[in-house]
């Protein structure tokens, strides 16, 4: 009896934090599905409809969600192939190395619409970048890679800017992996590469994985840095839904459009989840 | 001679070698990587109107504080800043009082559900930002908190609890039962156990939680764009407002470098704190 009182007790302590985040995405959920579907309209009628649904089979809405899923996962994979070297070289501690630890964070205080305006000053058509380039003659006319048709620069500046993030995320994983099993690797002669590759990476896998769920669904959902140096089309899916919405004001469309976002990141975090107990077993 | 040396010596040689070599590397890929794009928008911020900087030329030719002046002068900059500055303060405050007793119970009890709650606490992170204004945008209008500095708090404090949750809730989970256990054997009452144990060692991690909701605050966009303006302009709306159709790379600098110096110069001084890695402690794990 005492126990259940507890439970309560701790149910109930649990509602300012838990609660407060519960009710806000809950209604987003749910404004979001109902007026999809034409429910809960302020403006006009409310009627079920599926009407708007036919938007997902416009080209421009399949563009976005293409641009956007591209986005996702090249900035995944890039951050953390870059970040993965760079946990493993601060594994270890060193002269120099604390300042340089502070120094690498910079990014994580920075915010990102400021990332994306400083990288841009370095990768516009006559940036530093191209300009180095040109006097390196590695090209011969600059780059186009700021608004680049492809996204070139954003993948740049989202790697810039979460390369902190994912990086104290990777250390964590890396320092709970034991030097007696590097010793022993190396004593049976595994070289650097192997060591990195069989040893690191398997037992980092966790710490790998966080990294790159909360990247991908940062980057699908990016409204700010596709609108400073994304191509000029497809818009990025967040871009097209807040124009839809404001500009156009089909506020039932861009339902469809969120609907569609979400379902996406909730079924990237549970392939990420299935994906985890596969790898790191029952924890 | 060389032979002479015995092997393991020359290994250990090696070794250090190619981590000083590591070393210098990285030491000067970091500089380009982080001191290259600021140093160009404290060039940039200091280009005089008069004389442009333009394709053929290394450094600008000349110098000026045109463009500080002029965004301070024209531009509703202060007001933003002091939006900005004003707003973050409630958030930390209301996302601490929010997250205390939750944190409390998701580090320090077991109860079914916990995992769950645990995951539940990450939605505002994990919820694409865009969506969650827009939808939100329609509910806030309902109650009339649409375009108000509280819808702003609130707003700004939603996005706040995961860290603060997550990191509060780490914190009071490394503190060792022992502890506990002795304090209260030797008679320690709640409010001696709050003072001596709780207190202290949740700290660091109190602190930290406040600087991740702190700067979430500062550098939030989507929320912010969709329902405080026109009415209240923070600093990020402002600086998007300077990277859209009417690019302005001077005044753009000056926004960005008056966003980003206060957060570096907080990071300094909070290093100490963020040396346990709160952040992967607490995100590390889903």
């Amino acid at each position: 009896m005492k126990r259940d009182g507890t439970t309560r007790l701790h149910y109930l302590m649990l509602v300012p934090g838990v609660g407060v985040i519960l009710f806000f995405i809950a209604t987003t959920v749910i404004v979001t599905v109902a007026r999809s579907f034409g429910l809960f309209s302020i403006t006009g009628t409310s009627a079920f409809t599926l009407k708007h649904w036919a938007v997902i089979a416009m080209k421009e809405t399949r563009d976005s969600v293409l641009y956007s899923l591209k986005m996702g996962v090249l900035a995944s994979i890039g951050t953390v192939l870059v970040a993965f070297p760079v946990a493993l070289f601060f594994r270890k501690g060193g002269s120099g190395k604390r300042m340089l630890g502070s120094l690498i964070k910079i990014p994580l205080f920075v915010p990102a619409l400021v990332a994306a305006f400083l990288i841009v000053n370095l990768i516009s058509y006559h940036g530093v970048v191209n300009e180095v380039l040109i006097g390196l003659h590695l090209i011969k006319a600059p780059l186009r890679m700021l608004n680049d048709p492809f996204g070139w620069g954003v993948v740049f500046i989202q790697v810039w800017k979460n390369l902190p993030f994912v990086l104290l995320i990777l250390s964590a994983s890396l320092a709970g992996i034991h030097d007696d099993v590097v010793d022993a690797a190396r004593n049976l002669g595994a070289g650097r590469w192997a060591v990195a590759l069989r040893i690191y990476v398997p037992l980092a896998m966790s710490g790998i994985l966080v990294s790159m769920i909360l990247m991908f669904i940062k980057a699908f959902g990016d409204f700010p840095i596709y609108g400073v140096a994304g191509p000029i089309y497809p818009p990025s899916i967040s871009y097209r839904m807040h124009a839809t919405a404001t500009i156009f004001q089909q506020w039932d469309q861009a339902a469809v459009l969120g609907v569609i976002i979400i379902v996406t990141a909730l079924f990237v975090v549970w392939a990420y989840s299935r994906l985890a107990e596969f790898v790191g077993g029952t924890e | 001679m060389e032979a002479l040396v015995p092997l393991h010596v020359r290994q250990a040689r090696r070794r250090k070698g190619f981590i000083l070599l590591a070393t210098g590397f990285f030491i000067l890929v970091q500089i380009v990587w982080i001191g290259l794009p600021i140093l160009m928008a404290v060039l940039w911020s200091f280009v005089s109107a008069k004389h442009s900087w333009s394709y053929p030329d290394l450094f600008p030719k000349v110098l000026g504080l045109d463009p500080w002046r002029y965004v301070f002068k024209y531009t509703n900059i202060k007001r933003a800043l002091v939006t900005s500055y004003s707003i973050a303060p409630f958030a930390v405050a209301l996302s601490f009082l929010l997250s205390l007793p939750t944190s409390y119970v998701l580090g320090r009890k077991n109860f079914p559900g916990k995992k769950f709650f645990n995951i539940v606490v990450l939605l505002p992170i994990i919820m694409p930002g865009m969506v969650v204004a827009l939808s939100l945008s329609r509910v806030f209008q309902a109650v009339r908190l649409s375009q108000t500095f509280v819808g702003l708090v609130v707003a700004h404090t939603l996005m706040g609890l995961p860290y603060m949750i997550r990191v509060l809730s780490t914190s009071f989970q490394t503190i060792p039962q022992d502890v506990i256990d002795a304090a209260e054997n030797l008679g320690a009452s709640t409010f001696v156990k709050i003072r001596d144990i709780y207190l202290p060692m949740v700290l660091p991690g109190l602190l930290a939680g406040m600087i991740f909701a702190f700067t979430t605050s500062i550098e939030e966009f989507n929320l912010t764009f969709v329902i405080g303006t026109p009415t209240f302009e923070t600093i990020p709306t402002i600086l998007y407002s300077f990277m859209g159709y009417n690019f302005i790379r001077t005044n753009a600098s000056v926004v960005a470098l008056v966003m980003m110096v206060p957060n570096i110069v907080l990071l300094f001084l909070v290093e100490r704190f963020l040396k346990a890695d709160y952040l992967s402690a607490s995100l590390g794990k889903m």
